[in-house]
C-alpha cells in the first residue's frame, strides 16, 4: 500500500458539488474505473480518501487535491484518462501520483491563487476597478473574518500577498495570492471589503476560481 | 449552464440539485431525435431520483432510437422564487432545455400530495396546467404511477394515463405519437387511438353522471374507448428491460444505492395496503437475472451499497441462496447488502448477519396494529410471539437498534388496540434486557405511527377515514401512554393524511379544488414546513366540495366509485369479499399457502400464477 495524490479540476456545474459530496462522487468514480483503493476497517467501511483545502460549494478550482491510499505497486497505467471516462460533468482528473514522488505534506499549503469575477451582465461600472485599486491598496483594510474561535477584526492585508485588478466589457476580474491553511482567507472577503468600503457598487453575484496552490516559499504545491 | 441559472444557484439550498451533469445521465442530439420526453418527478430531486420506477422508464426510452428523454423535479421554494423572478422556466436537467419545447410530458404519481406540483412544474415550463387550454400535439402530458389507479381527479390536467407496469405499454404509446407526429395529427386524433392501446386511459374520452347524492351515476365511454381500461403488466420480468446502468447523483440522496428488484406483486394481501393488491400478479425474477443485473449496476455506478427491493423480501424463494451469492460479488468490493421489507415472521438471524458482514444498520418490523385481532382486520398476518422471538434473535445477535412501524385510525380499531402498541414496544424493549449481551450499550426502540388512510382499490376503499379530531385525540392518547424507557414515539403529522384521505378517493370534480388550492399558493403539500389544511378546505368549498365527504364517509356496499373503470387487476368481488372478512377479524393466507381467488391471475397466459 502507497499513498497516492491526484490533483484535479472542479469546474463549470462540478463546483456545486459540496465537499462531502465530493467525496462519495470520488469514492464511487474510484469503484466504477475500479481503482485498488484501500478501504478502512471496523465498523463502517470505505474507501478512503481526503480532500486537502476543500472549496467552498459554488467555488471552481483547477489545482484541487484529493489524498488516498492505493494498493497496488504503482498508480495504475492510463488512471487518469480512466478516472475521466467516467467522472460526472465537470471534474477532471490531471495527474495522479505516488506521494513519495515529490509529494509535498498538506500542512505546508500557505498561499492560494483567486481569481474573483464581478459579474455585470449590463456592463461594470466605470469606476469599480479603480475603486478596488484604491481599497486593496491602502495599508490596513479591516475586515470581520469569522475564525472557529468566533469574528475577529483582521487586516485583510496581511493575509494577501498580491492582487491583480483587471476590467472587460461585464466584468472586473481579480488576481489574488490569499492566505491558506491556517490563517486561510476566503477569496469572498474581497468581495465583502468592496462591499463594506464602497457600499454604493454593492457587488452581489461575484465568481471564485482557485487557480494554483503554493506552499509557504511560493513554489506550486504538489 | 445558462448565465441566468448561474447567477441564482449561488443563492438557493443545495444547489446540486439543479444542475444536471451526474454520471449516467444521458445525452443526446437533438437533431437526431424525433421525441423528446421530459421524465417529471413532482417532488424534489433527492426523493426523485430514489425512486426504482423512473430510472427504470428512463433508461428504457433512452435506449430507443430517436427517443431522448431528460429529467424534470420540482424546484424547492427557493429556487422557484429566483427563476420566477429571473424569467427562467423550468427545464431538463439533460439539456437545459424548458419544459414547454418537450413532445411529451409524463408525470409519475406516487403520491396524492405532489398533486399541486405537477400543476406547479407545468406553470413553471411554460405549459398551461389545463388539458383543455393545450390544443396542439405537442406538450402532450401524460401520467402513471400508483396514484393513476384512481386518475379522477388529475383529470382536467392530464391528457392520459398508462396504468399498471409502464414498461410496454410506454413504447405502444410513444411508437404511436411518433407516428401522429409524422403524420401531422390533431390531438383529438392522437388521443382517440391511443384510447385503444390497452392500460391507457384517456379521461376526456369518458362522461361521468352524478347523483342527486354526489356519488357516481353512470360512466359513458365515448369514440370507442373501452369501457373498463383494465391494467398492464410486464408477464416476464427476466427478459423485462433493467437498466445496466443508474444515474448517479453528485449530491446525497434519500436512497442513495444500488437497487435490483426481486418480484413485482405481493403474496400477502394486507387489506390497507394499494400495492399489494395493485401490482397482482407476483411475478418473480430469477436469481441468475438478478445476480446479472445486480453486477451490471454495480460496476457501472460505482455504489457502495445495493438493495434487494419488493414489496415482501423474505417470500422471495431461495433469499437466503440469492444473497449468498450476491454477498460473493459484494464482499470483496466492500459492497454491502440492504434487504428492505422483511417480515419478522421470517426473520433469520443467520442471514442477516451475512447481509450484514460489511456494514451493519438497524432492524425494522412493521406489525401495524396492536393487537391480535386488529392485526386479523387488516390481515396482517403476524403473531406478536413471532414478533419478539425475531427480536430476542436480533437482540442476542448484538442488535440494539429496532425500529416498529405502527397505524392508528384504522377500521374498527379501539383504545385496546392502541394500549397493544404501547404493550408491544414495552415487551420489546423488556426482551432486549432479558437477551442482550450487553446491557452497557443500552437499546433503541423507534415506534412511528402513520395515519391510516384508506385507498381505492383495496378491501378498505368502502371505509370512513378517522376525522382530524379523532386522530388527534387518538395521538395525545398514545402520548400519554408510550412511557416506556427506551422507547422513543415518532407521529405523522394527520393533517396531511386527511387531506391525502380526501384526495385518493376523490372524482373529476376535485380538479377544481386542486387548481384552486394551487392558485391560492398550495405546493409541496407533502411536507408539513409548507402544508396548509386552512387553504386545501378554502379550495375545496369555494368549489362546493366537502373534504369529509370524500374522506370520513362510510360508503354503501353498492356504491359506484369514480376509479371502477379503471381495473387493478384484481377484482372488485374479490375485494369485498375481503372487506367482509376483515369486519370479522378473518384472516386470508398469503397466496403460497392458498389462492384467495383474487382474479389478477386473469392476466397471465394460461391464467395461472406461479407463486
Amino acid at each position: 500500500m502507497f499513498k497516492a495524490r491526484m490533483k484535479f479540476a472542479k469546474e463549470g456545474r462540478a463546483r456545486f458539488i459540496s465537499h462531502l459530496d465530493l467525496m462519495h462522487t470520488m469514492q464511487r468514480a474510484m469503484a466504477r474505473c475500479e481503482m485498488p483503493l484501500w478501504f478502512t476497517e471496523g465498523f463502517n467501511q470505505h474507501a478512503y480518501v481526503s480532500v486537502a483545502l476543500p472549496l467552498s460549494t459554488g467555488f471552481s478550482g483547477e489545482w484541487e487535491l484529493l489524498d488516498f491510499n492505493l494498493l497496488s505497486e504503482s498508480v495504475p497505467l492510463n488512471a487518469v484518462e480512466a478516472l475521466n471516462d467516467v467522472f460526472p460533468k465537470g471534474l477532471r482528473a490531471i495527474e495522479i501520483y505516488a506521494l513519495a514522488d515529490g509529494g509535498m505534506p498538506i500542512r505546508d499549503i500557505a498561499w492560494s491563487k483567486y481569481r474573483v469575477t464581478w459579474t455585470f451582465p449590463e456592463g461594470a461600472p466605470a469606476e469599480l476597478a479603480d475603486a478596488a485599486r484604491e481599497l486593496f491598496s491602502r495599508e490596513t483594510v479591516e475586515i470581520l473574518k469569522r475564525s472557529k474561535r468566533g469574528e475577529n477584526l483582521v487586516n485583510l492585508k496581511e493575509l494577501l500577498r498580491t492582487l491583480e485588478i483587471e476590467e472587460t466589457v461585464d466584468a472586473v476580474v481579480l488576481t489574488a495570492v490569499t492566505a491558506a491553511g491556517n490563517n486561510n482567507l476566503s477569496p469572498e472577503y474581497l468581495t465583502r471589503a468592496m462591499n463594506q468600503y464602497y457600499p454604493a457598487f454593492d457587488l452581489s453575484y461575484a465568481n471564485y476560481h482557485r487557480m494554483c496552490v503554493y506552499n509557504g516559499e511560493m513554489q506550486e504545491f504538489r | 449552464m445558462q448565465s441566468r441559472l448561474e447567477m441564482i444557484l449561488p443563492r438557493v439550498q443545495k444547489p446540486a440539485r439543479y444542475v444536471g451533469g451526474e454520471w449516467g445521465s444521458v445525452m443526446k442530439d437533438r437533431q437526431e431525435t424525433e421525441l423528446r420526453f421530459a421524465f417529471c418527478f413532482p417532488d424534489v430531486y433527492e426523493v426523485g431520483m430514489s425512486h426504482l420506477g423512473s430510472r427504470i422508464l428512463y433508461g428504457l426510452l433512452n435506449a430507443q432510437d430517436g427517443i431522448w428523454c431528460e429529467r424534470v423535479f420540482a424546484p424547492w421554494v427557493d429556487m422557484e422564487k429566483e427563476m420566477r423572478a429571473a424569467g427562467l422556466p423550468l427545464y431538463a436537467l439533460e439539456s437545459g432545455d424548458p419544459l414547454c419545447d418537450f413532445d411529451i410530458i409524463g408525470f409519475t404519481l406516487q403520491y396524492e400530495l405532489s398533486f399541486t406540483n405537477i400543476l406547479n412544474m407545468l406553470d413553471l415550463g411554460g405549459v398551461p396546467p389545463l388539458a383543455s387550454e393545450r390544443t396542439g400535439l405537442k406538450n402532450l402530458v401524460v401520467a402513471g404511477g400508483p396514484c393513476a389507479y384512481n386518475p379522477e381527479p388529475l383529470c382536467d390536467f392530464i391528457d392520459l394515463f398508462m396504468i399498471g407496469d409502464g414498461e410496454e405499454v410506454m413504447l405502444e404509446l410513444t411508437g404511436l405519437y411518433r407516428e401522429a407526429k409524422r403524420g401531422g395529427w390533431p390531438k383529438a386524433e392522437f388521443l382517440t387511438r391511443a384510447a385503444q392501446i390497452e392500460g391507457v386511459y384517456v379521461p376526456s374520452l369518458y362522461e361521468v353522471d352524478y347523483r342527486e347524492d354526489g356519488t357516481i351515476d353512470r360512466v359513458t365511454p365515448l369514440a370507442g374507448a373501452p369501457a373498463l381500461v383494465q391494467k398492464r403488466i410486464v408477464a416476464d420480468l427476466d427478459t423485462m428491460y433493467y437498466p445496466d446502468s443508474f444515474v448517479v447523483p453528485s449530491t446525497d440522496i434519500v436512497f442513495d444505492r444500488a437497487m435490483v428488484e426481486l418480484f413485482r406483486g405481493c403474496p400477502r394481501g394486507c387489506r390497507f395496503c394499494q400495492a399489494g393488491h395493485t401490482y397482482r400478479p407476483l411475478r418473480t425474477k430469477s436469481p441468475e437475472t438478478l445476480l446479472r443485473q445486480a453486477r451490471a449496476v454495480l460496476k457501472n455506478s460505482g455504489y457502495e451499497e445495493i438493495s434487494l427491493s419488493s414489496l415482501s423480501t423474505s417470500d422471495y424463494g431461495g433469499l437466503s441462496e440469492l444473497t449468498g451469492a450476491m454477498l460473493d460479488f459484494c464482499e470483496p468490493r466492500h459492497i454491502s447488502l440492504s434487504l428492505p421489507s422483511l417480515r419478522a415472521d421470517s426473520f433469520n438471524v443467520e442471514l442477516m448477519e451475512r447481509v450484514q458482514k460489511v456494514r451493519k444498520s438497524g432492524l425494522t418490523f412493521a406489525p401495524e396494529a396492536g393487537s391480535k385481532r386488529l392485526r386479523d382486520v387488516i390481515n396482517k398476518n403476524l403473531e406478536e410471539d413471532d414478533l419478539l422471538n425475531a427480536c430476542e434473535i436480533a437482540f442476542r445477535g448484538g442488535w440494539n437498534n429496532i425500529k416498529l412501524y405502527f397505524m392508528i385510525g384504522l377500521p374498527t380499531e379501539t383504545s385496546e388496540d392502541l394500549d397493544g402498541i404501547a404493550e408491544i414496544c414495552k415487551k420489546v424493549a423488556y426482551f432486549w434486557r432479558m437477551n442482550t449481551t450487553n446491557r452497557g450499550r443500552g437499546v433503541k426502540v423507534t415506534a412511528s405511527a402513520s395515519c391510516f388512510v384508506p385507498k381505492p382499490q383495496t378491501p378498505f376503499q368502502w371505509d370512513a377515514q378517522n376525522t382530524l379530531e379523532m386522530l388527534a385525540g387518538k395521538q395525545d392518547y398514545m402520548k400519554r401512554i408510550m412511557k416506556t424507557k427506551n422507547v422513543t414515539y415518532n407521529w405523522h403529522d394527520a393533517e396531511t393524511s386527511v387531506l391525502e384521505g380526501a384526495i385518493a378517493r376523490g372524482d373529476r370534480r376535485q380538479g377544481k379544488a386542486i387548481y384552486t388550492a394551487w392558485k391560492n399558493g398550495c405546493v409541496f403539500d407533502g411536507w408539513d414546513a409548507l402544508f396548509s389544511l386552512e387553504k386545501w378546505n378554502d379550495a375545496f368549498s369555494a368549489c362546493g366540495l366537502d373534504p369529509l365527504w370524500y374522506a370520513a364517509r362510510q360508503r354503501p356496499l353498492d356504491e359506484r366509485f369514480p376509479w371502477d373503470h379503471i381495473g387493478c387487476g384484481t377484482r372488485k368481488e374479490h375485494l369485498l369479499d375481503e372487506w367482509r372478512k376483515s369486519r370479522e377479524a378473518i384472516p386470508t393466507p398469503d397466496c403460497m399457502t392458498k389462492c384467495a381467488g383474487c382474479g389478477a391471475n386473469a392476466l397471465l397466459k394460461g391464467g395461472k400464477c406461479r407463486v
